[in-house]
C-alpha cells in the first residue's frame, strides 16, 4: 500500500540508447515521502538526479520500477495538476508580460475550476507585487526564477519539482531565494523534491537529503537533517550544520 | 548641468547619424554629374543626374500607371508564396513522412534559377497578372519555407517539456509556444522576401507584358532611352525599399518582446 505518501519511488530504473550506446541514468533508486516533506537530490553531473525528476513529472517513463505520486500514476497526478515543475532557466514564454506567465497554467491542458489562490497574491507571495505587467527580459534571473516558482505554484500542486532552479543564479541571490522558498514551504504546505549540487543548498533546504552518485545514477545514502525549523541562513555558521556538510561531503565522495 | 552636456553630445550624435548618409549620396551624386559632364558621356550610354530628375517629373503618370500592376503582382505573389511557406513548414513540423518526402522536392525546385522557371509559368498560366504572381510567389516561398520550419523547432526543450507537465495539447503547444517563437525567423524571411517577390515579378513582365516596371525596363533599353531607364529603376527600387519598410513596421508592432536584444 502506498496510501498517505506523497511520493513512492520503488527500483526506478532508466535506460536509454545514446550515440549506439546504452546509458544507464537511473539505478534501482528508492525514494519515499511523507505529505509536506522537503528533499533535496544531491549529487554530481550525471548522477541522475534530473532525471529522476523527470521520471516524477511524468516527462520521462521509467524503464523499470513504479512511481506513485499520492497514490497515482505520475500520468494521473500531472493531469489533475497535482505537479508543478520549476526549470533551470525559468522558461519564460518573453511575449508574455509576468501576469500572463503566471497564467499560462489556465490556459492551456483543459478547463479547469478556480484556483485556490489568485496570480496576483501568488505574485505577491513571490515577493513581485508591481510588476505583472513587465516583461521577462525586464527581470534580473533572481526575478525571473521568481515568476517561474509562481506559476508552477498556480492551481496549489501537491508536489513541487524544483530542477537546479537558482543554479544560474549569483550567491546573494540564491541565499535570499533559499530563505524565501522555505518561507513559501512553510505557507503552502507542498511537498518539495529539490535538485541541486550545492552541499549548501542541500543541508540548508531540505528535511533529507538524497545523495545519489554517478555512472550509474544509483542512492549512496538518504541523510536525514535534525537542523531546528523555521531556519534562517544563520543556521549556516551552526557546528551542526558545519557537521552536516562535511557529513554529506564525506557521503558524496563514497567515503 | 552634466546632464545637460551629455543630452547636447547625445543629440549632436543623433543628428550627425542623420546628416552624413545624407551627404554621402549627395556627394556620389555630384560625382555622377561632374563624371558624365566632364568626360561627356553621351545620353544613352548613361544619362545625368538631372536629366532623369526632369524624366521622373515629366513622366511621373506614366511611370506610376507601370508600377501599379508591379506592385499588384509583387504585393499578391508575396501573400499567396508566403501563406503557402507558413503553411506547409506548418505541417512538415507536425508530419515527419511529409517533410521526408517532399521537402527534396522543394529543394529541387527552388534550386532550378527563377529565368528559367518564369517561361514555364508564362506556358502554364498565359500572359496576365497570374503567371507575374506564381513567379513572385514561387521566388518568396522556399526561404519562408525553411526559416518559418527552423523557428517552429527553435523552442527550448524545457519549454515543451512545460507544456508537457501543464498536459497542453498539440495544438496548445503550437499557438502559445510554436508559432510565437517562429515569428522573428518568420520575419527575417519576409523582409528578404519583399526584394525577391518585386524580382520575381519584374523578371515576369520581361518575358511577356506589355506595362509593368519590367516591360518598361525592356522597352527602353531597346530604344537606348537612358534617363526613362535609370528613372523606371528608381521607381522600382523606391516601391521594394517602401515594401520592406511597410514590414519591418509591422514586425516592430507584432515583436515587441525582443527590443532588448535587438533581433
Amino acid at each position: 500500500m502506498t496510501g498517505g505518501l506523497a511520493l513512492d519511488c520503488r527500483d526506478v530504473t532508466v535506460r536509454f540508447m545514446s550515440e549506439r550506446r546504452a546509458v544507464t541514468a537511473l539505478e534501482g533508486v528508492s525514494l519515499a515521502l511523507e505529505p509536506g516533506d522537503f528533499v533535496t537530490l544531491l549529487g554530481p553531473s550525471g548522477c541522475g538526479k534530473s532525471t529522476l525528476l523527470r521520471v516524477i513529472a511524468d516527462i520521462i517513463a521509467p524503464t523499470a520500477g513504479a512511481v506513485r505520486v499520492f497514490g497515482e500514476a505520475p500520468s494521473v497526478a500531472r493531469q489533475r495538476r497535482e505537479i508543478g515543475f520549476v526549470f533551470q532557466d525559468a522558461s519564460l514564454l518573453p511575449w508574455r508580460n509576468v501576469l500572463d506567465n503566471v497564467r499560462l497554467p489556465l490556459e492551456v491542458g483543459g478547463r479547469r475550476g478556480a484556483v485556490p489562490v489568485s496570480p496576483e497574491a501568488l505574485l505577491e507571495m513571490v515577493g513581485l507585487a508591481g510588476w505583472e505587467k513587465n516583461y521577462p527580459h525586464e527581470l534580473s534571473g533572481g526575478m525571473r526564477q521568481r515568476v517561474a516558482i509562481a506559476r508552477a505554484l498556480l492551481g496549489g500542486p501537491r508536489i513541487l519539482l524544483m530542477d537546479e532552479p537558482f543554479g544560474a543564479l549569483d550567491e546573494i541571490t540564491r541565499d535570499r531565494l533559499n530563505e524565501e522558498l522555505l518561507r513559501i514551504w512553510r505557507e503552502t504546505g507542498t511537498t518539495i523534491v529539490f535538485v541541486t549540487h550545492s552541499i549548501y543548498e542541500a543541508a540548508f533546504l531540505a528535511r533529507k537529503v538524497l545523495v545519489l552518485a554517478p555512472r550509474p545514477g544509483r542512492v549512496r545514502e538518504l541523510v536525514t537533517v535534525d537542523l531546528p525549523e523555521p531556519r534562517g541562513l544563520a543556521v549556516r555558521e551552526t557546528p551542526e550544520f558545519v557537521r552536516l556538510a562535511a557529513h554529506l561531503r564525506r557521503v558524496l565522495e563514497g567515503l | 548641468m552634466e546632464d545637460a552636456a551629455w543630452r547636447a553630445a547625445q543629440r549632436r550624435r543623433v543628428w550627425r547619424g542623420r546628416l552624413l548618409p545624407v551627404a554621402g549620396a549627395g556627394a556620389l551624386l555630384f560625382l555622377w554629374w561632374a563624371v558624365v559632364a566632364y568626360f561627356h558621356v553621351r545620353p544613352f550610354i548613361a544619362p545625368a543626374p538631372e536629366v532623369v530628375a526632369i524624366t521622373l517629373y515629366q513622366k511621373f503618370g506614366m511611370l506610376m500607371d507601370n508600377l501599379a500592376p508591379t506592385a499588384i503582382e509583387s504585393i499578391g505573389g508575396f501573400v499567396i508564396g508566403n501563406l503557402l511557406g507558413i503553411g506547409i513548414a506548418t505541417v512538415f513540423v507536425h508530419c515527419r513522412t511529409a517533410e521526408q518526402a517532399f521537402f527534396p522536392v522543394a529543394v529541387f525546385i527552388n534550386s532550378i534559377p527563377i529565368v528559367a522557371k518564369a517561361p514555364i509559368l508564362v506556358l502554364m498560366l498565359g500572359n496576365g497578372l497570374a503567371p507575374k504572381i506564381a513567379i513572385s510567389a514561387v521566388i518568396c516561398f522556399f526561404p519562408t519555407l525553411v526559416n518559418m520550419a527552423r523557428g517552429l523547432e527553435a523552442v527550448s526543450p524545457q519549454a515543451v517539456e512545460l507544456m508537457h507537465v501543464l498536459s497542453a495539447s498539440r495544438w496548445e503547444v503550437f499557438w502559445k509556444l510554436r508559432l510565437p517563437t517562429s515569428l522573428p525567423f518568420l520575419f527575417s524571411a519576409l523582409k528578404v522576401a519583399t526584394s525577391t517577390a518585386v524580382v520575381g515579378a519584374i523578371v515576369g513582365e520581361w518575358i511577356g507584358s506589355q506595362e509593368g516596371i519590367g516591360a518598361l525596363i525592356i522597352q527602353a533599353t531597346y530604344n537606348f532611352d537612358s534617363a526613362l531607364l535609370y528613372a523606371v529603376v528608381l521607381c522600382g527600387s523606391a516601391f521594394s525599399v517602401a515594401f520592406f519598410m511597410a514590414v519591418r513596421l509591422l514586425e516592430r508592432l507584432v515583436i515587441r518582446w525582443e527590443a532588448a536584444s535587438g533581433h
